[in-house]
């Protein structure tokens, strides 16, 4: 391979996707316009659970400019079941309800009509008359059966009944043995339990949902644009529900205004579309509202934990159980029900615990399902055990870092198979540790606490430590596939396009990516274009999720570079000594010129060659002409990234609000291609961490009626919410790719919520409270400062 | 359409003459009867910001504000505000301080921005958090984004 | 959601509490009522448009009065649906005497399902306060009608 000297790679290199978006010249989906195109608009269920007794659509049928009305049951004649990416038994889920409503908000009949307005005045216009059925709310209650079953073919609402994992739990025997947990727990100086709720969220990216769909029956061809993490996914469920074969569907993720992982799932809006589109003939948006947005897209989280953990006196923890069950909503979507799988695999923090015992429930309710929500179950595992490592600590006396320290998982032990069955890569949790609070100024910090205290203000310090699994994943770990395309071409100019089917939202592969082949091909970085988002011109993808664009699709861009490298250095080597055989090997890519190692002097300009490569006279021997490679390529393991969170938070004493005064954070990502973005990541997941401790929650009455259904009453998280964040890195690259890179999406919501409850719990000790369920609503905090602890 | 109004709306030094609807939303205006789609839409209930656009120079939610009330005014979007070459301040602090990643809330957060600097041209920086406080952003953490207001006021 | 409140009619508590079950008064004091047909002992169809943003429409429910207590007291349940949801209301209505009129205290909770949880919750309130104020100011005329015609129809015998 020839030899580059990196140039690009670590530079805070500012984006090239910003000059069109700081201008507004962006093309989201709401900006696409068609000729002649429709527009839907959906009825939806007022209530949480009933059967639909009729459904009077003859005013909204009449109204001009509505071109259809359609109901649940009509569009079942052809439109089939949605398909799921997980191997759990999972009820029949139509896009539009067909006789049975299951939450408020999901879809009834859908109207199409010719401007937005008049769609939804149609669709208001519809009459549902429905038999109102008790609605299933508390997963505790639901798990007994009560007060209803949501689908009458799961007994007891139980849609994962029981998973088992930990230490002697054999999955090919599927027999668990509880000798070494019990033993652990007979043998401890102390256990402590706590039941922990890890709360609904509303992912909420800032551009809701979106989907144009544009049939155009005399080539039998779909186009559908949607604000989709995955196109090519899309295009694959979409084929096999509309019927279309999949080589005549093209799918277009064009700019998307957010995802956090909200927009993996295909909806039933996105299959409506397409499939009234081939029924019209005609192009047909639909525009999700906010509104809809809160009722109808996937929710985070949701997962309530039972975790009793055991120890020595000295700090040691030797056992842990936690009994997990999430309350998943109505239905299973596309990877529902693996989320909370992620939280157990992800249990056993960055420690080494002998024993643990792991179970998990899925339950059905009737609320809006959940799904992957940045971080997707593993802030759920990181925020129970840093919780219940911080209890130990509080329990014993000690410094919760020492705790840490004294159960992390050693720097010479990796690569560490842990007890729920991963097998982290590489890590150096005490260099990170020490890192971060050299940088808090640790000690300095609990002697302002104190001070703080002594003058009678409730200060309190949190410090959480944290691992999650990224780089998804060979593909053993994925229904989809594991792996990652990309395709790369040296234009007849000398320019580079690339292809890849990381389909960014926001992470600004256009930039990092062109980092790397710029330094690749010793070109400048204004030479390389980056294409994605589309099917027809990326052939193949997986997506964006699971903090693996750099990681999977990173690595798989720079092999298909290799490949054209390498046959771009054979046409150089043939023009540069065209009689003799050379090992294109030794050939070295810079400045915008190839040349044998040994002889700088004597160079090509890889635009010259690039023309060469495309008229090859005299074409050299063994080579073809052309110069455009692609790739798939999936890793032999998920990379395990990891770091450190420190806060320090202030509570008032008459009025419980909380304030976030300072939060200092180290994090380990492997190698960083654009500090800029790695910092612009963690900030974000910082935010969603923060905004889910503080003051985030999705709320239903007991009703099902969902309360949090704006930005009214679901508090987002805004610019004065936050203190100025100090980010510091250590490196330590992972070896499962080439480029040791882990990934970094989604690290920042896992370290911040147990690391502010932590501190709340910290600030309000002198009331007893040893935990404190999220969000820290200020009524809940006066409660315990008022009430002496019971929260 | 049934019950149209005649409105003429100076938009980015401009004169737009239409017949709208009495209900028309100007955010809708500007971008389906103006092409303008720079401005975002991001709810429906006038907290996000998105869809912020200057009216007579003040900032103003543009999916609050029927088209009809805009009658008279001059109207600024993003589109009015600088061109590559010629970039407002405000938006090269967007770039130079990575103040965006999706994008899509960044045409409202930089009106936020211009009309803050306009109102004051040296905030501190929990005056510009308070000024910006009317715009969401999932992406960003807002820290770039206070670090982008901050590169334009340096400017000037 | 909790309504309370009292209204003081300037009549005896007798005449208040006949009023307050006669289905042609109760018609008449519903603000927007369209319809309003006994369906059965205390139990009424009716169609009300109310003409409030975000919980305005055509609302077509059931209105029933239960556990009545002469001159004492008696409960009101209502339910509706309409374009922007379902609300469901459950009030208490109580008489006392006060000087030589009737103070009528009220005590109740509004349930709203559908757009009008989401968007109206805020405006429920307000809108529920104004639509039991317009109430017993009419009820109020319609006490007084009724004790009119009643005076007449003593004065005519």
């Amino acid at each position: 391979m020839a030899v580059v000297t990196p140039k690009m790679i670590g530079e805070r290199i500012k984006r090239r996707e910003d000059p069109r978006l700081i201008q507004g010249l962006g093309t989201y989906v709401d900006d696409i316009k068609l000729p002649g195109m429709l527009h839907l608009a959906f009825k939806r269920s007022d209530i949480a659970h009933g059967i639909i007794k009729s459904i009077d659509v003859s005013e909204a049928q009449s109204m001009p400019g509505v071109e259809l009305v359609i109901t649940g049951a009509e569009l079942k004649e052809f439109l089939p079941p949605m398909p799921i990416g997980t191997p759990f038994p999972s009820p029949d889920h139509y896009s539009v309800a067909v006789d049975r409503v299951r939450y408020q908000g999901e879809p009834v009949a859908v109207v199409v009509a010719a401007d937005r307005y008049l769609a939804r005045d149609a669709a208001d216009a519809i009459v549902v008359d429905y038999e109102v059925l008790p609605a299933v709310i508390d997963p505790e209650v639901a798990m007994q059966g009560q007060p209803a079953l949501v689908h009458e073919a799961f007994e007891n609402n139980l849609a994962v009944p029981y998973v088992p994992g930990g230490t002697g739990f054999d999955a090919e025997a599927g027999t668990v043995d509880n000798s070494a947990v019990d033993k652990a727990f007979a043998e401890a100086d102390f256990t402590l339990s706590q039941r922990m709720m890890n709360q609904r969220l509303a992912p909420t990216a800032m551009e809701a949902r979106g989907v144009v769909a544009h049939y155009e029956p005399g080539k039998d061809t779909l186009t559908i644009w949607s604000s989709t993490q995955n196109p090519h996914i899309l295009k694959t469920f979409v084929a096999a529900l509309t019927g279309i074969p999949d080589n005549q569907v093209r799918a277009i993720a064009p700019e998307v205004g957010g995802g956090f992982g909200c927009k993996i799932n295909i909806y039933g809006e996105d299959y409506v579309a397409a499939a009234l589109s081939k029924q019209l003939g005609k192009p047909l948006k639909w525009i999700e509202d906010r509104s809809e947005a809160f009722q109808a897209t996937i929710h985070g989280r949701g997962i309530l934990a039972y975790v009793d953990i055991c120890g020595k006196n000295d700090g040691k923890v030797t056992g842990l159980k936690i009994k997990l069950i999430a309350d998943i909503g109505a239905y299973n979507m596309i990877l529902t029900a693996a989320i909370p799988t992620l939280t157990m695999l992800m249990l056993n923090g960055t420690y080494d615990i002998p024993a643990i015992r792991a179970e998990l429930t899925e339950v059905f309710t009737n609320k809006m399902p959940t799904d992957a929500y940045r971080g997707a179950g593993r802030p759920e595992g990181t925020y129970f055990v840093e919780r219940a490592m911080d209890m130990v600590a509080r329990h014993l006396g000690m410094d919760p870092a020492e705790v840490k320290r004294k159960n992390f998982i050693k720097a010479d032990q990796f690569p560490f198979a842990t007890q729920m069955g991963a097998v982290y890569d590489s890590g150096d949790y005490e260099k990170t540790l020490d890192l971060a609070l050299k940088n808090a100024n640790w000690e300095g910090l609990k002697a302002e606490r104190d001070r703080a205290k002594s003058e009678g203000r409730l200060v309190g310090l949190g410090v959480s430590f944290y691992v999650e699994v990224c780089g998804l994943g060979p593909s053993a770990s994925l229904p989809t596939g594991g792996w990652e395309y990309s395709s790369v071409t040296v234009e007849r100019s000398g320019k580079v396009t690339a292809t890849t089917g990381s389909s960014p939202h926001g992470q600004g592969n256009e930039t990092t990516f062109s980092q790397m082949l710029a330094d690749q091909f010793g070109i400048p970085m204004s030479d390389v274009t980056i294409l994605h988002g589309d099917t027809g011109v990326v052939k193949q993808g997986i997506g964006t999720f699971g903090s693996r664009s750099q990681a999977v699709g990173g690595t798989v861009l720079m092999k298909a570079g290799d490949k054209v490298k390498d046959k771009m250095a054979r046409f150089a080597a043939a023009m540069l000594n065209p009689n003799e055989e050379t090992d294109a090997s030794e050939m070295v890519f810079q400045d915008g010129t190839i040349y044998f190692r040994d002889a700088p002097g004597n160079s090509v300009t890889f635009a010259d060659v690039a023309a060469y490569a495309y008229v090859p006279v005299p074409l050299p021997e063994g080579l073809d002409p052309g110069l455009s490679e692609q790739a798939f390529w999936e890793p032999s393991n998920n990379t395990y990234p990891y770091g450190c969170h420190i806060s320090m938070i202030e509570i008032d004493r008459d009025t419980g609000e909380p304030k976030l005064l300072k939060l200092i954070a180290v994090d380990d990502c492997g190698t960083v291609v654009n500090p800029l973005i790695v910092e612009g990541q963690i900030h974000g997941g910082l935010a969603q961490g923060i905004g889910q401790a503080m003051i985030e929650e999705v709320v239903y009455d007991d009703d099902g009626q969902l309360i949090t259904g704006s930005f009214m009453d679901y508090a987002m998280p805004r610019a004065t919410d936050f203190p100025r964040f100090e980010l510091d890195k250590t490196v330590t690259p992972t070896p499962v790719n080439p480029l040791g890179a882990k990934g970094v999406g989604e690290a920042g919501t896992l370290g911040s919520t147990p690391c502010i409850v932590n501190a709340a719990v910290d600030a309000l000790s002198e009331f007893g409270v040893t935990h404190i369920d999220m969000m820290l609503r200020p009524e809940k905090l006066w409660r315990i400062i008022n009430q002496g602890g019971k929260s | 359409m049934a019950n149209e109004t005649p409105v003429s709306i100076k938009v980015n030094g401009k004169e737009e003459q239409r017949d709208v609807e009495p209900r028309l939303l100007l955010a809708h205006f500007l971008r389906e009867d103006l092409g303008l789609t720079g401005t975002h839409i991001g709810c429906d209930t006038t907290q996000c910001g998105a869809c912020t656009v200057l009216i007579d120079g003040k900032s103003v939610k543009a999916c609050t504000v029927f088209a009809v009330q805009a009658d008279g005014s001059e109207v600024t979007t993003i589109e009015g505000v600088g061109a590559e070459g010629e970039l407002h301040p405000v938006q090269e602090g967007f770039w130079e301080e990575h103040g965006l990643q999706c994008g899509y809330c960044t045409p409202g957060m930089i009106m936020s921005g211009i009309h803050l600097l306009n109102e004051n041209k040296n905030p501190s920086e929990q005056e510009i958090r308070e000024g910006i406080s009317g715009n969401f952003c999932r992406c960003t953490g807002y820290q770039h984004i206070v670090n982008a207001i901050q590169y334009a006021a340096k400017k000037g | 959601m909790e309504v309370s409140g009292d209204h003081k009619f300037e009549a005896p508590r007798t005449a208040v509490w006949a009023a307050l079950l006669d289905p042609a008064a109760l018609k008449a004091s519903m603000p927007g009522c369209e319809k309003f047909e006994e369906v059965g002992t205390n139990s009424y169809d009716l169609t009300i448009r109310i003409g409030i943003a975000a919980i305005k429409g055509t609302y077509t429910g059931n209105v029933q009065v239960v556990e009545p207590v002469e001159n004492e007291s008696y409960r009101l349940v209502v339910s509706g649906t309409g374009k922007p949801g379902r609300v469901q209301g459950d009030a208490k209505l109580m008489l006392s005497d006060e000087g030589e009129g009737t103070r009528v205290t009220y005590t109740g909770e509004v349930k709203a399902q559908g757009a009008i949880s989401r968007l109206g919750s805020r405006l429920l309130g307000g809108a529920a306060r104004l639509m039991i104020g317009q109430f017993m100011k009419a009820m109020e005329e319609q006490v007084a009608r009724r004790e009119e015609a009643q005076d007449a129809k003593e004065k005519g015998a």
